[in-house]
């Protein structure tokens, strides 16, 4: 098989994969952002269990209006926003906090099936768990897009305040006067979610936001560094998974998923061995 | 000038009423009232969980007090060193970064540190015996010098108030004396100081005024009359 049939041909002849490799190039670049601060926060639980409220409100989009893109991502919103607001209210204790955090996301996931399931098919659940790339139209499109330049521009625009909250977020505090950081940068991380929603599901959208940061992280740049290379990571692993669910004929959301925890291993093996090489080799 | 300084000595007043903060249930902090004087330097000493931490946390507003008032003109100059376990050491920050934070009150969220900024991160560095180390990374630090960079932030953030949460804890003999003697120099300057410590010997020592705290307020006053409330 020639280079061009196996790396451009399903690209060249598929609208849809086209379409799909666009989508998942735009979130690979509000991922690489997002999910590299929700890393350095060490807040990935929070990024879990915001991942999983987003279920019963795209549950109740459902209910109300089919699998329409819109309705699903409204609900999803208002759904994260509901669960990020009442994560507010448990405990700072970290232990408490954590317990919290997960029951949460247990009881968001099931209610959301449940309520799927009470008035939609099987592969009404599926599309909402699992997400569904190769069905990304024209207007889902747009919306992906949209979503993550306004991701990207907010970052851009609040980088300082986002990297040294999650460094010393006491210092940010006293000196800035208690801007409410913390809260736009949930919103970002809902919204990243929502976007990555229709494309990998409620299940798996994590997975292009935490794993391209996390093999990012391995190689310990700096905080834009990371971010960058997040970013590039998300793309390989989004044309890899791609190309890997054309040629296999398998589910698209979860091979690009996949490739990107093979990125995450590959990072993490290969960085260590650099650092412990790196002091034998002088 | 002479005026200047003495106008910004004054701010650097603190003015506890009441002062009450609760965890849930439990009373960390009951009714503490008193005054830190401008340009004072406050030792604050109890046995474990006599609520020293909470004070210096509720003056810096990081708690929510249950009842009382925290009055503080000064709360925009304001520097608070909690104790380290608050700061990730792992993050990729380089020390001279870290430094710069100090002086966020002058470029805030948007604008980038100024050339004369970048020198007083050096000389702050070179204070505190770091100025070899300003481009490593903040995880390659020890303990030590740790502390060492964030007092140079501190000194960097040039605050009327400055509050440090057992700020020698796990430092070697070499690193104190260093810290320690700039404390004595913002002491020197009038800035408004106020350490948790445990070190007796140390708050005798070196500091003029000890609060003494019990959850309530036992003894507030010149060190040598009310640190004996202490073992009271």
């Amino acid at each position: 098989m020639s280079a061009h049939a196996l790396f451009i041909e399903p690209f060249e002849t598929l609208a849809f994969m086209r379409t799909a490799l666009v989508a998942c190039l735009a979130l690979a670049l509000a991922n690489g952002a997002v999910g590299t601060l929700l890393i350095l926060r060490r807040a990935s639980l929070d990024g879990d269990v915001l991942g999983h409220a987003v279920t019963p409100g795209a549950a109740i989009g459902f209910l109300y209006a089919g699998p329409s893109p819109v309705w699903l991502s409204l609900g999803g919103i208002a759904g994260g926003f509901g669960v990020a607001a009442l994560a507010g209210l448990i405990g700072k204790k970290q232990a408490e906090r954590d317990l919290g955090l997960v029951a949460f996301y247990l009881i968001a996931l099931s209610l959301g099936v449940l309520l799927i399931a009470w008035r939609g098919s099987n592969i009404d659940v599926m599309r909402v768990l699992f997400g569904t790339v190769l069905s990304i139209d024209y207007r889902a499109l747009l919306q992906v897009a949209v979503v993550s330049s306004v991701i990207v521009l907010v970052i851009a625009a609040l980088y300082r305040p986002l990297a040294v909250g999650s460094f010393d977020p006491t210092f940010l505090r006293v000196a800035s006067g208690r801007a409410p950081y913390g809260a736009v940068f949930s919103v970002l991380v809902v919204l990243a979610l929502v976007a990555s929603f229709q494309a990998f599901g409620t299940l798996l959208a994590l997975g292009p936001l935490l794993l391209p940061a996390a093999a990012a992280r391995c190689w310990r740049l700096g905080v834009a560094g990371s971010m960058t290379l997040a970013t590039g990571f998300g793309a390989a692993a989004s044309l890899a998974g791609l190309l890997l669910s054309y040629h296999g004929n398998l589910p698209s959301g979860p091979a690009i998923v996949l490739s990107a925890g093979l990125l995450f291993g590959v990072s993490f093996i290969a960085a260590g061995l650099l650092r412990r090489l790196a002091p034998l080799m002088g | 000038m002479v005026l200047l300084r003495r106008i910004e000595g004054a701010d650097g007043r603190i003015d506890l009423r009441d002062v009450t903060v609760r965890y849930g249930r439990r009373l960390a902090l009951e009714a503490v009232s008193g005054e830190f004087v401008s340009g004072s330097m406050t030792a604050v000493v109890g046995a474990n969980g006599a609520g020293k931490s909470t004070l210096l946390a509720a003056i810096a507003g990081e708690v929510p007090l249950a009842g009382g008032v925290v009055n503080c003109a000064a709360r925009k100059r304001l520097a608070y060193l909690p104790q380290h376990a608050a700061i990730d050491r792992d993050y990729p920050i380089s020390v001279s970064e870290l430094i710069a934070l100090g002086g966020w009150p002058e470029f805030g969220a948007f604008r980038s540190p100024s050339a004369a900024l970048w020198a007083r991160v050096a000389a702050a560095a070179e204070t505190v015996g770091l100025a070899k180390r300003l481009t490593r990374s903040v995880d390659e630090l020890s303990v030590g010098e740790l502390q060492r960079a964030l007092f140079a932030r501190l000194i960097v953030q040039n605050a009327a108030v400055i509050l440090l949460d057992e700020p020698f804890a796990a430092v070697d003999a070499q690193a104190l004396s260093v810290l320690l003697d700039q404390v004595m120099q913002w002491h020197e300057k009038e800035r408004t100081i106020i350490a948790v410590l445990h070190d007796l010997d140390l708050v005798r020592s070196h500091f003029p005024s000890t609060l003494v705290l019990a959850q309530r307020c036992l003894a507030w006053g010149k060190t040598a009359v009310a640190l004996p409330a202490l073992a009271a």
